[in-house]
This record gives structure tokens, C-alpha cells and sequence, in this order.
């Protein structure tokens, strides 16, 4: 999964128009940030990881851009 | 929502599905109470998701983290306020308050499960005379580490071998009460896997007792018990043959070369699952069979020794080359039940997509090729969840063939007056009893042709209707020469001053046209002239599948009224002070019971 197909889950679950995030934004900031975001984020970073992640790193971030790095999403090569 | 079930794909994407779900028309509204000894928020969210798939649009109440006790034995005003329909108590075995001393014995562990579920039954006996609601109430799961390894199942002391007890007690208390319904996560845990199960971040972090995983599991297995409350479970399994029943083609393979029985690990396969809808029959679920095959051939089948399922198991059988969708129609039609009651099972992908387009209404899971996994499919969507399992159901494939014997004797007979003189009809018509209780409410919420007003009302509401002088509750059970049909009508009249208003009248399309309906309204007309009331007040509503009662009031002698609200009739009709029987045909043989207040 590239860096942009990420932001663009993260839109959706975050209720949030596509191409809001732009991977630079803190968490507290960000609008309809709850727990159940949160927990969906985590599943998400876990499907979307090609090493293996545990929830804990994930419930640590403080910013988008810590969860892309522990996800390893890159940008698209295009 | 469609098979199968991916947890990751709901909880990533449950905004949008939410969003595509509330598009639906007709949701029936229900206010569900969550009582949780954990953190319940994912459970809320996948709980909602499930039901709004099943048509049915939640309002919640959350209660404060671990206040399942204290909101309840201390009244609080919002939930009481909230007035729901549906507690759902949301504990596992964190919850346990005491467990068991290392050496305690038999007795004082036995001390200890009462209680502990003393401490429970306190809380549902308050829901129940406060609230008045269904009770959905977890079992318990099994915590994932063992200090004293494998004795803690057998050891008296043992934490697993508690959890148990305390789980059978449970379900005894079930069995025992009504409004009572236990939500297996013993199972769930162990078909999910403890380790996906339970998630020591998200407990550490969150208090959420089940993983987000799990907890799509578990949304999904109480969505279906309270889908059963209002009557959205199916009634009737449709089933191909050939690669569906057997593994083989009986029309070319013939039915010695079928693959079936124990023999072969394919046969074998298809054997469990013959048995899995064989138990589906017995407690109630329609059998039908819609192959394309010679009708003949096809019965062949059912002749291998290794079969477990008979023809006489099969409602209705369609063998032929029509279009399946057509037989399906029949079928429907013959059994006079909708479309949206049927489930349909077939190996072939061409035709289960044929029927899912032609017959958007019934249910065509996508079962795949390999039988193995049929049965674990078709109970992901739980399509046949009950929340009790009444005689009436048991019975329910011996009333199916009783009617094809009278579908031959009225053959057989000039007119169909005399077919309803020959019938030497009985019907029970009396005030609710509470052993008919279950059979009511599940009647009063899966009926929908013949029902003037489709209200449904939960198995607490009826008790209270049965209890509340101001309602006049009758039931109708027929019975006739070929056998009982069984509880099969249901007519509420509410008392107003000097009239009674028509709330509910149902009555179930196994009995139509036997004047069944003329005995409960002249029934309700004794007991009106008893009571005094000068008049009766008939309510239609329309909906989509109510049409054929729209004369039965004019047919009556009612004469229809201004003063309806929107998209309902009133219908009057004056009580004489002499009346005769409408009901040619059939002999009453229960009192009724007045109420004079």
C-alpha cells in the first residue's frame, strides 16, 4: 500500500473528505479522533504492514506521519 | 455485509457501510441498552452496523465504564428514561467478583457460583420489573492464561472449571425465564481463537475486554439474537442436489456412484452436512429442494443408503427444468411465506447469481464450491436465529404434510363448503395464557399478510398486555380433523371508555379462508357485549404485504370513518344487542376470561 492509498483510508475512516490528510498532522488535531478511529487506524496499519506490528506501537503515535513510518508506507513511485 | 465476514474490512470501513446502510427504507427502530463491565464503545459501533444490515435502526444507551451494576441497582435516571427494549448486559470473566481459593472445596465453590450468580439475577430481576426488557446477557469466555495449567478444568478450585459453572448456571436461568437470552461468547471465543480473542494492548489501554476483531463476531452474533425478536430470521431453506446434498451428478453418475457417506472424506462432508440441515428441519426450519433435474431422478437421490435426509424431510419438492427462480416462486407461493423468509443453497455460482438477481428478496449466500464449509457460512449470517425454540416449531414439518393430506381431501370433495363442514374444525379462543406467551410474540412479529396493523411488540410487552386489564388479549388455536394447526391467531383489543380499538389482529396464512377470523370476532364480540362496550374500533394499516385484509373490516360490517391518522383506516362497528355467530364451520371450545373492573 502506498503512502497515498494509506491517507486516503484514513480520510475514510475519519470521516473526512478524500485527500484531506496530507501526512503531516497531529492526531489531537485531527477531527472526529476517537477511540473507535483510533482502533480502525490500528487494523489498518496492520493489514496494510509488511512486517509485523503490534497495536501498542500504533496506540503511541502521537502524529500521522509516526503511524505511516511503523505502517512502512511509502510514497507512490509514480 | 456480504460472505464472508471480514472483520479488517468492517472495521476499516464502517463509516462508508454505515452510511449505505441507513439509505434503507422501513427501519424498525429499537432502543438498546449496553451495560458493559468494559470499555463498550467498538462493541456499540459493530453492533450498530449488524443491525442496520438486518433492517434495524438502534438508538443506544451506553452506560458509564463497568457500571453495569450500580446503573441498575441504583436506578439511574437516564436509563430509565432511555426505556429500552434491549439490555445488553456486556460481561465476561473479568467481571467475576470472587474467584476460588487455591484448595477450596466442592462445597464452597458451589457456595461461591450461587453467589455470584445471586449478585446477576439481582440485576436482571430489577431490568425486568423496572424496564421490562429483553435481556441479552454474556456467558463467559475463558481467560488466556492457566496458572494452574490444565487443572484449572478439572480441580474444583479451578478458574476454568468456575467459569463453566457459572456459564451452565447461566444458561439455566435461560431455560428457566423468559425476556432471558444468553450470548454464547464460550463459543465465540473458541471459534475466534483466544489469542484473537482477547488483546492484551487493547485491554491495557482501552479496558476493552474483547479485540476490535472479536468484537465484530460478537456484534454479529447478538445483532442475531435481537433480529429474532422481531421476527427477521428465516423460515425456509431451499436446497439443490447434485454437489450440494451428494457429491455427483444422480441424473448422469446414477445414485450407486454418488459420493456420500463415510467412506470417502468428500462423502463424509456431505453427510455432516445433510445432518446439519437435517437439525435445522427439526427445530422448525422449511425444507425445500429447486434442482434441475427429471423430478424422478432426482428423488433417487434421497433412496442412497448413506443419506440422512428423506423426501418426506422436504415441504415442497421442484425437480425440472425451469428456471430456478420460478420454482423458488412456487415454492414461496405453496408454503405462504415471502420471498424474504427463504434461504437459498446451491454449488453453482451461475445459479445462485441468477436467483440473487431475479430474486433480489431471497437470501443466496455465497457458499462456494467445497461443502465442508457450507454449514460454517450459513451460520456466519445466523439467518435461523430464535430466541426460543417453542413445541409449535418442532411441529412445524408434521403441519406441512397434515396439509397436503387436506389439500387431497379437498380434492376430493363437491364444493368447498362441504370441504370446511368435513373438516370438524375446533378452535381454542381464549384470553393469552402464559404457556402461549412465546408463541404469540414470535407470531405477533414474523406475521405480516394477514395483519391489519403490523405493530410488533417484544415477548415483554406481550406479558404485559397479558397482564393489564385495560387489553382484551385473545389467541386462536384451530385444530381439525387431520391435526392441530397450532396457535395461529392473535386479535388485541385495547378498552377505551365505552369502545374497544382494534390494536392487533393477525393470523397465520396456514389457516385462511377456514373462517377462522369470523370465531375470533365473534369471540371478541361476547366479550365486548359482556363488558359492555358499544362498539368496536377497527384499525388498518397498509403496508406492502397487508393487502389482502384490506376488505376484512367492510366484510365484517364495519363502515370505515373520518378521523385516521396518516396511511391508517378507522373502521366502526356497533355491538348489537343480539348477535349470531359469523363462524359456520367451527366449534369454540374455551371460555373466555372477563375482566369487569
Amino acid at each position: 500500500m502506498t503512502k497515498q492509498e494509506f491517507l486516503l483510508e484514513m480520510d475514510t475512516i475519519l470521516d473526512l473528505p478524500a485527500h484531506t490528510l496530507r501526512g503531516n498532522e497531529q492526531l489531537e488535531d485531527l477531527k472526529n479522533w476517537d477511540s473507535t478511529a483510533l482502533v480502525a487506524i490500528i487494523v489498518l496499519a496492520e493489514s496494510a504492514s509488511s512486517v509485523q506490528i503490534s497495536p501498542a506501537q500504533i496506540v503511541n503515535c502521537s502524529s500521522v506521519a509516526d503511524i505511516l513510518r511503523i505502517a512502512g508506507v511509502a510514497e507512490s513511485s509514480v | 455485509m456480504q460472505l464472508p465476514i471480514v472483520a479488517v474490512d468492517i472495521i476499516r470501513n464502517r463509516n462508508i457501510l454505515k452510511k449505505e446502510l441507513l439509505q434503507q427504507e422501513n427501519l424498525v427502530p429499537t432502543r438498546i441498552a449496553i451495560l458493559g463491565g468494559s470499555t463498550t464503545t467498538e462493541v456499540k459501533s459493530m453492533l450498530e452496523l449488524f443491525l442496520l444490515a438486518e433492517g434495524i435502526q438502534p438508538t443506544f444507551y451506553e452506560a458509564g465504564y463497568n457500571r453495569y451494576c450500580e446503573e441498575v441497582l441504583f436506578e439511574n435516571p437516564a436509563l430509565w428514561d432511555f426505556k429500552p427494549e434491549v439490555v445488553f448486559i456486556h460481561t465476561t470473566w473479568h467481571n467475576v467478583s470472587e474467584y476460588p481459593d487455591l484448595l477450596e472445596n466442592s462445597t464452597q465453590v458451589r457456595e461461591r457460583v450461587r453467589r455470584e450468580v445471586g449478585r446477576f439475577e439481582s440485576l436482571w430481576e430489577k431490568i425486568h420489573a423496572g424496564l421490562g426488557a429483553v435481556i441479552i446477557q454474556n456467558n463467559f469466555d475463558l481467560p488466556r492464561v492457566r496458572p494452574l495449567g490444565n487443572q484449572e478444568a478439572s480441580q474444583t478450585f479451578g478458574r476454568v472449571n468456575f467459569l463453566l459453572k457459572l456459564s451452565e448456571e447461566f444458561g439455566s436461568y435461560a431455560r428457566t425465564h423468559s425476556r432471558f437470552v444468553i450470548n454464547d461468547i464460550l463459543y465465540l471465543s473458541a471459534q475466534v481463537g483466544l489469542n484473537v480473542w482477547f488483546d492484551h494492548t487493547y485491554w491495557y489501554k482501552f479496558h476493552m475486554a474483547v479485540s476490535p476483531t472479536a468484537s465484530v463476531a460478537l456484534a454479529r452474533n447478538v445483532a442475531g439474537i435481537i433480529k429474532s425478536f422481531y421476527g427477521r430470521s428465516k423460515k425456509c431453506l431451499v436446497l439443490d442436489l447434485d454437489n450440494t446434498l451428494w457429491g455427483g451428478v444422480v441424473g448422469d453418475d446414477g445414485v450407486q456412484n454418488l459420493i456420500l457417506g463415510r467412506d470417502h472424506p468428500v462423502g463424509e462432508a456431505y453427510l455432516d452436512f445433510q445432518r446439519y440441515v437435517k437439525d435445522l428441519q427439526r427445530r422448525g426450519i422449511i425444507l425445500a429442494v429447486c434442482s434441475k433435474n427429471d423430478p424422478e431422478t432426482a428423488k433417487e437421490g434421497f433412496s442412497h443408503p448413506d443419506s440422512v435426509l428423506r423426501i418426506e424431510d422436504f415441504s415442497v419438492f421442484k425437480a425440472g427444468w425451469n428456471p430456478k427462480s420460478e420454482s423458488i416462486r412456487q415454492i414461496a407461493t405453496k408454503l405462504n411465506i415471502g420471498l424474504d423468509s427463504i434461504v437459498f443453497v446451491d454449488d453453482n455460482p451461475v445459479e445462485r447469481s441468477l436467483v440473487a438477481e431475479q430474486l433480489p428478496e431471497v437470501a443466496v449466500p455465497d457458499v462456494g464450491s467445497d461443502v465442508s464449509l457450507f454449514a460454517e457460512l450459513l451460520e456466519q449470517k445466523r439467518y435461523f436465529e430464535v430466541d426460543k425454540i417453542v413445541a409449535e416449531d418442532a411441529g412445524r414439518s408434521a403441519y406441512y404434510t397434515s396439509n397436503a393430506q387436506r389439500s387431497v381431501h379437498q380434492a376430493s370433495v363437491g364444493n368447498y363448503e362441504e370441504f370446511l363442514a368435513s373438516l370438524d374444525m375446533t378452535a381454542e379462543i381464549g384470553a393469552f395464557r402464559p404457556v402461549y406467551l412465546e408463541r404469540i410474540t414470535q407470531l405477533i412479529n414474523k406475521t405480516n399478510q394477514f395483519n391489519l396493523t403490523t405493530r410488533r411488540y417484544t415477548s415483554a410487552e406481550v406479558e404485559a398486555i397479558s397482564q393489564d386489564p385495560t387489553f382484551i388479549p385473545l389467541y386462536g388455536r384451530l385444530v381439525d380433523r387431520f391435526g392441530d394447526n397450532g396457535l395461529v391467531s392473535v386479535l388485541i383489543g385495547h378498552l377505551k371508555n365505552d369502545y374497544v380499538e382494534l390494536d392487533t389482529w393477525l393470523m397465520s396464512c396456514r389457516v385462511l379462508k377456514r373462517e377462522l377470523e369470523l370465531a375470533m370476532f365473534d369471540a371478541l364480540v361476547e366479550e365486548c357485549q359482556a363488558r359492555g362496550m358499544s362498539k368496536i374500533v377497527g384499525v388498518y394499516i397498509p403496508s406492502k404485504k397487508n393487502n389482502m385484509v384490506a376488505g376484512h373490516y367492510a366484510s365484517l360490517g364495519f363502515k370505515r370513518v373520518d378521523g385516521a391518522s396518516e396511511n391508517s383506516e378507522l373502521w366502526h362497528y356497533l355491538v348489537p344487542a343480539t348477535y349470531s355467530s359469523k363462524s359456520r364451520y367451527i366449534r369454540r371450545t374455551a371460555d373466555l376470561f372477563v375482566a369487569v373492573s
